[in-house]
């Protein structure tokens, strides 16, 4: 008896007792008293330094409008910190070290880089700041900065941006002026537009089944690729229909455009919250162009055009079964970054011995006369967190930003990598994939750039460090290119084939409920591609849980 | 009747359920059995198949010698194998160390710390409030944090007061008797005569740090303090860092990933059978 | 016993000593529970103050601020929490049932077998999956059930004619008819050799006269192990399942590897469903998920509560 008071007590003491301590530390403002509870009090602390930095946000715009600026050299005797994800390729068994080094030279302050896992990045960023682990500055997805860009958190660069050194080389000055809010913040900085996916196909495939890509102009003709690929025997291992029509990493993306995985399918369907052209929003999901979409994917599935395991798909995974070097259980159509992975898709099909040769889908007719064309999803940014002191703000952006874009030195360490290490200019001769039939040698001449075999990988050639050449917002001025004829042909292609992806939205409610929202979205797809059901009943069944919450969201949107 | 028929013929009876047991090990023993070497041979298979194979049938060791070759994957794999050590050491201090003052049921309090340590099995405070302690205690980032985060574990100290629980109170007395203090007793009597628990639960240490993902994944993101874990779950399942310059099928390195993963403790567990069935007991089980 | 002997100088001490005494008397052990006390606190206690966030909106950027039990009024109206709630229960206390019956099953035949050689590879195989993380047994089972033809288990019901030309390969992990079935396969596959472990010690310490007496009143094998060795076994079962009914809250890991978005509505558990709302979020509010956790070990004090009160009834004493 007295055993079982006493588990009760504890449990429900410890419960009172807490909320009871950390309320009073919150309310009042000041150190609690008589408790000597280490974190009760730091959360104080941190309410304060968060307000702080809400407040000096306003302070430190007007300061920065006075135009005047320190030399960062001063400011950042320090150094600075900044936080990336996978994008920036020279990682750390990569040639990190040398970037660091090399641009520490270039700009003449400290450089501290803290690289996070790419597919956990946004979660780790949310652990970081709430142990007020905050860098100078940081790589941001559009999502992730557009739910960040109202917290205060961020540093308003407007006029940083509108004065800064590069602005005369600007050759895409739409970019950036889309990132302000209606106010005119710019709260984030893109140095390259966002790219986008293309569909593209094996031509081996499409020799094997007898399609020739150019009569390929509508989904019915799509899909009668699909098919050849699932019923018939592309892979040539003697059995039909071991095979799959196209490949994806999920129904519906991870984070926006949503849709850029299987755009044939979604066509014209948005399923997210989107503005119409009339500046309303709307929930895109609810309208019946998302119906169609899912009883497109729903025959697919069925029909095996879609690889079924799609539906739990990483990235990697639908990557790596699609280059695998045993065809079998392949599929024949992949949607996925233009430009550079070109090359990148190719080099792995050489790699695992598998006809390397691909083309790329123009847009079929129903993306054509409705969408426009593949979507150009919303540019990455860069953002500065806001220090509370305008002058370190602005710093962080003249010896970051500014420079990444210099036309010169620290943009090709930015572009192409590390000298010497990434990239050269020197004499140089070497072989990739030797003793294979895929060997191929390149020899340069003393002077002219190239890039050089991957540190961590001998046999690929080095491609592109954090930005892509081909689509920075400002070109080099040093006439450094990489003349590589396959991701030059693919930043063709979609430049000529993309429009630009609806905008995301920017609503507390959404940001909030999102997690449910999502969850409500892959249920209702789930209950209609994979498990047959009722379209109008899945549909319903999003409605009943979710309507309120867009309709509240919508309602903030369209105040 | 029934009786006099069962006398006269044990060996019949006992042949018939023999070979029933048998057949039922048998079947047993391949279900366990199977997806394991379908794994293992997959690994040394050139070319990925569905069908299950008792040998491969295009032997190669590419899957092993691309991990091996792999230098990414060399301190990653330091860090685990001195964690593992580590983790399993202060794992076993701090285990006997409670079970031990937990089996003193004269001592006043005893009780009370009872309660403190069951009460952490049910509550926790959640994922963020212990990412920020350990930041605070400088263990983010840091590989020490296997080692702590799995040293204390409830579950274990139980499992192992429940073992000191079955050794005879008489043995105590004894020594108490003749002037040895509590640690005196605890090395020279209790630990001698716990070498099976300490192996078993030792075992249930190093398996837990060993296999530890998520607690990487949660804290650690400087690629230079995962473990092996994390670092070949991360290049060869879902990762984005890429293993270097393959030449072998997906399948064949996938299912050799998984086999390196688990291949230190398939090695040595065998050697610390016998002391499983004597040392993992649960004291109630000896009323 | 010597309380009356004691006699000393401070009148007023004589009560307070024995206990006093007993104190200084262990003060050995207090010393040895002093490093288990200390990470105990730190580990455990200290980020236990954290609960408090159950009541405040608190996002990794902003101000904390206290919203009482909104929190909780938010978590009580939304389906995909109940669903999970309900999930856990279910698939739980099945795991536990499911995986203690076939252990005993397994000792009992364990136990009969009289080839040592035998007995002894049967139970170095049946521990093997023991060892494997999660993780690995999730990846060698994704790859077996997989729905693309390099799938053994589609690929051999082809093979075997079970499927066929015209039938779509099955989608184990995708299927809320199929999930449940297999997740509790690969739960007894992977734990019931472990399981067994307890059990054997149990039936080594069968008292052998029990036995012979049966013999001498000519019992078959079958009736040895229904009057002899399962009422010996059925304490340590009773105990077994006590003990980690306490833990049912806090299944996790191996529903974590297996599930996805298509089985939510008969796999998703409270843990999966916390970790979906800090991590699957932008800009997460690590207050509703405290709040949900908080929750979560409300019930699991609840449960160990029960257990205890049974355990009295059944074995007259509490289980700890």
């Amino acid at each position: 008896m007295k055993k079982k008071a006493l588990s009760l007590l504890l449990a429900s003491t410890m419960v009172v007792s807490l909320t009871a301590c950390g309320g009073k530390g919150d309310d009042a403002g000041t150190t609690t008293g008589g408790t000597t509870d280490n974190s009760a009090a730091s959360n104080t602390n941190d309410a304060a330094t968060s307000d702080n930095n809400a407040s000096s946000g306003d302070t430190s715009g007007s300061a920065a409008a006075s135009g005047e600026k320190a030399d960062y050299h001063e400011v950042l005797k320090d150094g600075i910190t900044i936080v990336v994800n996978g994008t920036l390729t020279a990682s750390v068994d990569n040639g990190q070290a040398d970037f660091e080094k090399q641009w520490e030279e270039a700009v003449g302050i400290d450089l501290t880089i803290q690289q996070l896992d790419h597919s956990g990045y946004t979660d780790a960023v949310g652990r970081l700041f709430a142990s007020q682990d905050y860098p100078d500055a940081m790589i941001m997805s559009a999502e992730m900065f557009k739910q960040y860009s109202p917290t205060g958190l961020l540093w308003d660069m407007a006029d940083a941006y509108a004065n800064a050194e590069f602005q005369s080389r600007v050759t895409l000055p739409s970019i950036n002026e889309n990132l302000k809010d209606a106010q005119g913040h710019l709260y984030g900085f893109a140095p390259t537009y966002g790219n986008g996916c293309v569909t593209y196909v094996k031509k081996a495939w499409l020799d094997a089944v007898g399609i020739d890509i150019n009569s390929v102009k509508t989904y019915e003709d799509y899909y009668k690729m699909l098919m050849a690929f699932h019923d018939g025997d592309p892979d040539g291992n003697g059995v039909n229909g071991d095979t799959y029509g196209v490949v994806a990493a999920g129904f519906i993306g991870t984070e926006a455009p949503w849709i850029n995985y299987l755009p044939e399918f979604w066509q014209d369907a948005y399923p997210s919250l989107y503005q119409k052209a009339d500046g309303t929003w709307v929930d895109g999901f609810q309208e019946d162009a998302t119906k169609q979409a899912l009883l497109r994917m729903q025959q697919a599935y069925n029909d095996g055009a879609i690889d079924p395991e799609s539906l739990t798909a990483s990235t990697k995974i639908a990557r790596e079964k699609w280059f695998s070097n045993d065809q079998m259980g392949s599929a024949g159509a992949f949607t996925y970054w233009a430009g550079t992975w070109y090359r990148t898709l190719t080099d792995n099909l050489i790699k695992n011995e598998v006809n390397e040769e691909l083309v790329q889908l123009p847009p079929i007719k129903e993306i054509q006369d409705t969408v426009g064309g593949y979507l150009n999803r919303e540019a990455p940014v860069w953002v500065i967190i806001d220090q509370g002191d305008p002058v370190h703000n602005q710093a962080v952006f003249d010896a970051l930003l500014d420079t990444m874009l210099d036309g010169d030195k620290v943009q090709t360490l930015w572009v192409y990598g590390a000298e010497d290490v990434h990239w050269s200019t020197k004499a140089e001769e070497f072989t990739t994939n030797a003793g294979t039939d895929k060997e191929k040698s390149y020899s340069y001449a003393d002077g002219e750039f190239h890039l050089k075999p991957s540190p961590n990988d001998p046999n690929t050639v080095w491609k592109k460090n954090h930005l892509d050449p081909a689509l920075t917002i400002a070109q080099l001025t040093n006439g450094f290119t990489d003349n590589d004829e396959l991701a030059a042909a693919g930043n063709k292609f979609f430049t000529e084939n993309c429009v630009d992806a609806p905008a995301s939205p920017v609503s507390e409610t959404f940001t909030n409920e999102s997690g449910t929202i999502h969850d409500a979205i892959m249920t209702c797809l789930t209950d209609v591609v994979t498990k047959n059901g009722d379209v109008d009943a899945a549909m319903q069944t999003y409605v009943d849980t979710v309507g309120p919450i867009i309709d509240q969201c919508l309602a903030e949107l369209n105040q | 009747m029934a009786k006099e028929m069962v006398s006269k013929k044990p060996s019949d009876k006992l042949h018939v359920f023999d070979i029933v047991n048998y057949i039922v090990f048998i079947l047993i023993g391949l279900v366990i059995i199977v997806p394991i070497w379908k794994v293992v041979v997959d690994s040394l298979n050139k070319v990925g198949v569905y069908q299950f194979q008792l040998w491969p049938n295009s032997f190669t060791l590419d899957g092993y010698k691309t991990i091996i070759g792999t230098q990414q994957l060399y301190s990653p794999f330091i860090i685990s194998v001195v964690t593992t050590l580590l983790g399993t050491l202060l794992g076993l201090v701090l285990s006997t160390l409670g079970g031990y003052v937990l089996v003193q049921f004269d001592m006043p309090g005893r009780g009370i710390f009872a309660y403190i340590l069951l009460f952490t099995m049910i509550f926790s405070g959640g994922m963020i409030p212990e990412y920020l302690v350990m930041r605070r205690l400088g263990l983010v980032n840091n590989w020490w944090i296997l080692v702590v985060k799995h040293g204390m574990n409830v579950y274990n100290l139980v499992l192992m007061r429940n073992f000191f629980e079955g050794i005879p109170g008489s043995l105590y007395e004894a020594a108490k008797i003749d002037g040895c203090s509590p640690m005196g007793i605890f090395f020279k009597i209790v630990l001698p005569l716990s070498k099976a628990a300490l192996a078993s639960i030792g075992l249930m240490f190093a398996v837990a740090v060993w296999n530890d993902y998520s607690t990487v994944k949660i804290y650690i993101t400087d690629p230079l303090q995962v473990n092996f874990q994390y670092k070949l779950r991360n290049m060869i399942m879902d990762g984005d860092t890429p293993i270097t310059g393959y030449k072998v099928s997906q399948s064949t390195l996938y299912n050799a990933g998984i086999i390196s993963a688990v291949l230190p403790f398939m090695i040595l567990y065998p050697f610390l059978q016998k002391y499983f069935v004597k040392g993992v007991n649960i004291g109630a089980v000896k009323e | 016993m010597s309380k009356k002997k004691v006699v000393t100088s401070g009148g007023v001490e004589v009560r307070e000593k024995p206990l006093g005494l007993r104190i200084w008397n262990n003060r050995g052990y207090y010393i040895m529970f002093l490093p288990v006390l200390i990470f105990l606190l730190i580990m455990h206690y200290w980020p236990m103050l954290g609960v408090r966030y159950a009541f405040y909106d608190y996002k990794p950027v902003g101000p904390k601020t206290f919203v009482g039990f909104d929190h909780f009024t938010k978590m009580f109206s939304t389906p995909a929490f109940w669903t999970a709630f309900w999930n856990t229960l279910e698939l739980s206390i099945a795991n536990l049932i499911l995986t203690n019956v076939s252990a005993v099953i397994v000792s009992i035949f364990l136990n009969e077998m009289k080839n040592l050689f035998a007995k002894k590879t049967l139970q170095t195989i049946i521990y093997l999956p023991h060892f494997m993380s999660w993780a690995v047994v999730a990846s060698i089972f994704s790859l077996f059930l997989s729905p693309s033809s390099t799938g053994m288990v589609n690929g051999l019901l082809r093979d075997w004619g079970i499927l066929g030309e015209a039938d779509k390969n099955i989608y184990f992990l995708a299927s809320t008819t199929w999930w449940r079935p297999i997740y509790w396969f690969i739960q007894v596959w992977k734990e019931t050799g472990w399981g067994t472990i307890i059990y054997l010690a149990t039936l080594s310490g069968i008292n052998p006269e029990l036995y012979e007496a049966a013999d001498i009143d000519g019992a078959t094998r079958m009736q040895k192990i229904r009057f002899v060795t399962l009422p010996a076994l059925s304490n340590t079962i009773i105990t077994v399942l006590i003990l980690n009914l306490a833990k049912v809250m806090n299944l996790f890991e191996s529903v974590f590897v297996l599930y996805n978005n298509a089985v939510f509505e008969v796999s998703d558990v409270i843990a999966t469903y916390i970790y979906r709302q800090t991590f699957a979020i932008a800009l997460p509010n690590y207050g509703y998920s405290t709040a949900v956790g908080l929750f979560r070990s409300l019930v699991g004090c609840v449960l160990v509560l029960v257990c205890n009160q049974v355990s009295k009834k059944v074995r007259g004493r509490g289980i700890v």
